[in-house]
């Protein structure tokens, strides 16, 4: 497995370079450039001229993409050029990629955390009264989305009940002085209007896909001769049920973790917090090349991490599933 | 199966982790009232107020991060907010928008009228305590002018000086017209003797910034910056927050309010007002009609301010069909702007009268526009040399990410077509590619907009009509327009200089190469503890005006 492994990753670096590559080559092959979208009204063409020299974006792609290329090889990724002006892509990124996680590291768990369980309950009681009620309410909350839950939330607990407020960031924990002696630390409350619009569209579909599952896996035959050998009900479902149901939500997990990085666009642009979904649109819109080319990036290598993570995990939690040489055998 | 156990564990920590999160959530919220309004109140545990002589409090406003706080490179009014809060230079403008000293305690103009002698104030200093010298005045400029930094603003705003043009191609190591004279006396010379050349030095990219500083880290020293500005930078978090500190030593008197808190995250400012989050907040359109309305608590808290920006339609007087006069002044005819205004804008904004606005020296109340008249609009094109033949077609290019276009600019596109049976194409491009087809006069008819960066009829009039002007995108040039704007250029006899603007101003609008649309207009709410507030008509410190009563 560890040849495995390594064989996955050398194709990282190979798969970076054509990314980057491309990235670049169609952010400058669109129309403008960041340099007079910076210079906005006080576009001067013999300045501009002046300034994409200064800053080598002039001469070919291939020119400018080594350019890169060797800068980006002694860790310097670039700078903000329209967006952020002079800022370091760094300390413009990481910040906000750091929220992004965050968020969506919080709704993950939550997603996970009630949607498993849920699934779980409503398999149980199938047949019952319980089972459609559970499956009606989750096919109506996942179908509902982001954009449709904001809004009625914010007049209620914001405006109506001034409990939340309306929108921004301002970290994951906040201080609760009780008496102003004793301090604990509790969710800051800009939280729970994003984490519920990113939760509850989620919860619901994984309680309807672990439902499913396990709906599947009581039929299996294994189950079957388990409850035939005289298993106790409550030994058939977590010892063979359960585990079993859990593979697709395996699959599910690796696949949200693969996407911690990226934005919620539409939670961060409506409730104006900074994360990386907001800012890339902000660069792609002023072709602030070396912002795209850095998030482009880090995604691309993330996701390519996580997808092998995935695969290793799935081989681990279902023994038919052999990676690598093993599999070929 | 012991995976199938460890499975079950990890289910199990997991549910336990919901509840705890859950239970948490579920505590805040039950008692959680007051501690929403803490946070709001900005009295979040850590903030300690700081005491800094006599100002106290802190004031909550909205805002956006800043493009750059690099004052030799800010172009945008929402970057400028800023600057002129931590930065300062030689001259400033007051709260009547005149030119007035800064950083000089006093200057002297040779008779000539080329030569500015500027003394700077003994008690002006840096935030970090340092006193101004005129070697800091040099060195800004010298800074701003290098080629390496490629400044749009500077190309526009400082080439006046005697050798900044030369510097900033390249060609010239230094700006030959700032000269140091001793410790406190800085000289400046211009090529030309241009009276509006003080008003230029109120802009930020002549302002004093810290040499030094900015040459130790180059990129990104502007996240605290030793400004000579009423503020200085406390905190800046990236899409977060802006917390700035009263510079107590500031050398025109110090702020009244100790901390200014710019929550740069969070959602509609006027709700976030309306929660308590904000002391002054923007209204739209769609809450105008609620904060006019005077059963409502927000009406008292209401401020209507004019400012000097306007927007336009641009035509390219170089491609068909609006290389003729008779077409451009057409379909200047056929739109009714004080209709969309009223109905469109709900009177948030109001009809542009000509292209200097009010406040601007050199405006005039008469309405200098092309007036809405169908039938005239119809003689007009009659007139055209199109008369008779089908009109090319017409596309009408605005900034936008919807294909839908703004609602202003389909009241137009009907309006043309029921008028003059015209049909013009919308598109919306973002604005890479907007400045782009501009620049390559791609572009037949765009929808754009000017703010005023100091206040003096040159900086809308010269810079965007002139024919030789870099920023006349309009492919648009008239032999007598120009020996206006020439002879403007050097008269000192401010009245005289006033009316060849008006002249020109008229000049403009008979070619008809823009269609002047409307006049902005600023309407905010500001709680009624925050005593001094203003808003003015373009960007000018007003921070340290401001003081609070809770």
């Amino acid at each position: 497995m560890g040849a495995y492994v390594v064989r996955r990753l050398l194709f990282l670096p190979v798969t970076l370079v054509i990314v980057s590559f491309v990235t670049f080559a169609i952010a400058r092959f669109g129309p403008g450039d960041p340099l007079s979208v910076a210079a906005g009204q006080l576009r001067d063409p013999e300045v501009l001229e002046r300034a994409r020299a200064e800053k080598g974006l002039d001469g070919s792609v291939f020119e400018q993409y080594g350019k890169w290329v060797r800068r980006a090889f002694n860790g310097d990724f670039g700078e903000s050029y329209s967006i952020q002006r002079g800022r370091t892509v760094r300390e413009l990124i990481m910040p906000r990629m750091w929220v992004s996680a965050q968020l969506n590291l919080i709704a993950i768990v939550l997603v996970f955390g009630i949607g498993i369980p849920l699934g779980l309950l409503a398999a149980w009681f199938q047949g019952r009264w319980l089972d459609p009620l559970i499956t009606t309410t989750l096919l109506g909350l996942s179908a509902v989305p982001v954009l449709v839950v904001i809004p009625p939330v914010l007049w209620l607990f914001a405006i109506k009940l001034s409990l939340l407020p309306v929108g921004g960031w301002d970290g994951v924990l906040e201080i609760y002085w009780i008496a102003d002696v004793i301090a604990i630390p509790i969710p800051d409350p800009h939280l729970y209007i994003p984490i519920a619009a990113m939760t509850i569209p989620g919860f619901a579909g994984v309680a309807r896909l672990v439902r499913v599952t396990a709906l599947q896996v009581q039929l299996e035959d294994y189950v079957r001769t388990a409850r035939a050998k005289g298993l106790p009900e409550r030994q058939v479902a977590f010892r063979h049920v359960l585990p079993n149901s859990m593979l697709p939500v395996v699959t599910a997990i690796g696949l949200s973790l693969a996407g911690v990085l990226e934005g919620a666009f539409f939670t961060e642009t409506l409730l104006g917090i900074p994360g990386i979904g907001s800012l890339t649109f902000a660069a792609v819109v002023s072709r602030d090349y070396d912002v795209i080319l850095a998030v482009t990036l880090i995604l691309a290598a993330f996701f390519i991490v996580m997808n092998l993570v995935t695969d290793l995990t799935y081989a681990r939690v279902d023994p038919r599933v052999r990676v690598g040489a093993a599999a070929r055998v | 199966m012991s995976q199938n156990r460890i499975l079950a564990i990890l289910l199990g920590v997991l549910a336990a982790l919901v509840l705890v999160v859950g239970g948490l959530s579920a505590v805040l919220l039950l008692s959680g009232g007051s501690d929403g309004d803490d946070a709001a109140s900005g009295g979040s545990g850590s903030s300690g107020s700081v005491d800094s002589g006599a100002a106290s409090g802190r004031l909550r406003l909205g805002g956006g991060d800043p493009i750059t706080l690099d004052p030799a490179l800010a172009g945008d009014a929402g970057s400028a907010e800023y600057i002129v809060e931590l930065f300062g230079g030689l001259m400033t403008l007051d709260q009547n928008l005149n030119v007035a000293p800064d950083l000089a305690a006093s200057f002297e103009v040779s008779p000539d009228g080329l030569v500015y002698t500027f003394k700077l104030r003994d008690n002006a200093v840096f935030h970090n305590g340092r006193a101004i010298e005129a070697n800091d005045v040099k060195c800004s400029m010298e800074r701003a002018t290098e080629r390496r930094l490629a400044s749009s603003t500077a190309a526009a705003y400082l080439n006046d000086i005697v050798g900044a043009r030369e510097k900033m191609a390249g060609s010239a190591q230094s700006v030959r017209g700032v000269e140091v004279v001793d410790r406190k006396t800085v000289r400046i010379t211009i090529d030309a003797p241009k009276p509006y050349f003080l008003a230029k030095l109120t802009y930020p990219t002549a302002f004093v910034i810290d040499c030094q500083q900015a040459e130790s880290n180059p990129r990104n020293w502007t996240l605290k910056p030793n400004g000579t500005g009423p503020y200085k930078m406390r905190e800046w978090r990236l899409g977060e927050r802006i917390v700035l500190e009263a510079h107590a030593g500031y050398h025109l008197g110090a702020p009244k309010v100790s901390q200014v808190l710019y929550q740069i995250s969070g959602g509609s400012a006027l709700t976030r007002f309306e929660n308590n989050e904000l002391d002054v907040a923007n209204i739209s359109v769609n809450d105008i009609e609620r904060v006019r309305d005077r059963n409502n608590a927000l009406n008292k808290l209401y401020i209507e301010a004019s400012s000097l920006s306007i927007s336009y339609l641009a035509f390219n007087t170089k491609v068909p069909p609006f290389d003729d006069v008779n077409v451009r002044r057409a379909f200047g005819l056929a739109i009714d702007r004080q209709r969309i205004a009223d109905v469109t804008f709900n009177k948030m904004i109001s009809p542009a009268t000509g292209i200097l606005m009010p406040q601007l020296p050199g405006y005039t109340a008469d309405d200098k526009t092309l007036k809405f008249d169908p039938e005239e609009a119809k003689r007009a094109l009659a007139a055209s040399k199109y008369a008779g033949r089908v009109l090319p077609a017409v596309t009408l290019t605005e900034i936008g990410a919807g294909a839908e276009g703004a609602i202003d600019t389909q009241a137009f596109i009907e309006q043309w077509r029921q008028v003059l049976g015209v049909q013009v194409q919308i598109k919306q491009s973002d604005a890479a590619t907007f400045f782009a087809d501009v620049d390559a006069g791609r572009l037949q008819l765009f929808n754009s907009g000017w703010i005023l960066d100091y206040p003096d009829p040159e900086n809308v009039l010269d810079l965007k009509f002139h024919s030789r002007s870099a920023l006349n995108d309009l492919g648009y040039a008239n032999p007598t327009l120009d020996g206006l704007l020439e002879r403007a250029r050097t008269e000192r006899e401010a009245p005289v200089r006033l009316r060849l603007y008006q002249d020109a101003e008229r000049e403009v609008l008979k070619d008809a190469a823009w269609i002047p649309l409307y006049f902005a207009r600023q309407h905010v709410v500001v709680k009624a503890a925050v005593k001094g507030w203003t808003e003015p008509p373009m960007v000018i410190p007003r921070l340290r005006f401001v003081s609070i009563e809770r």
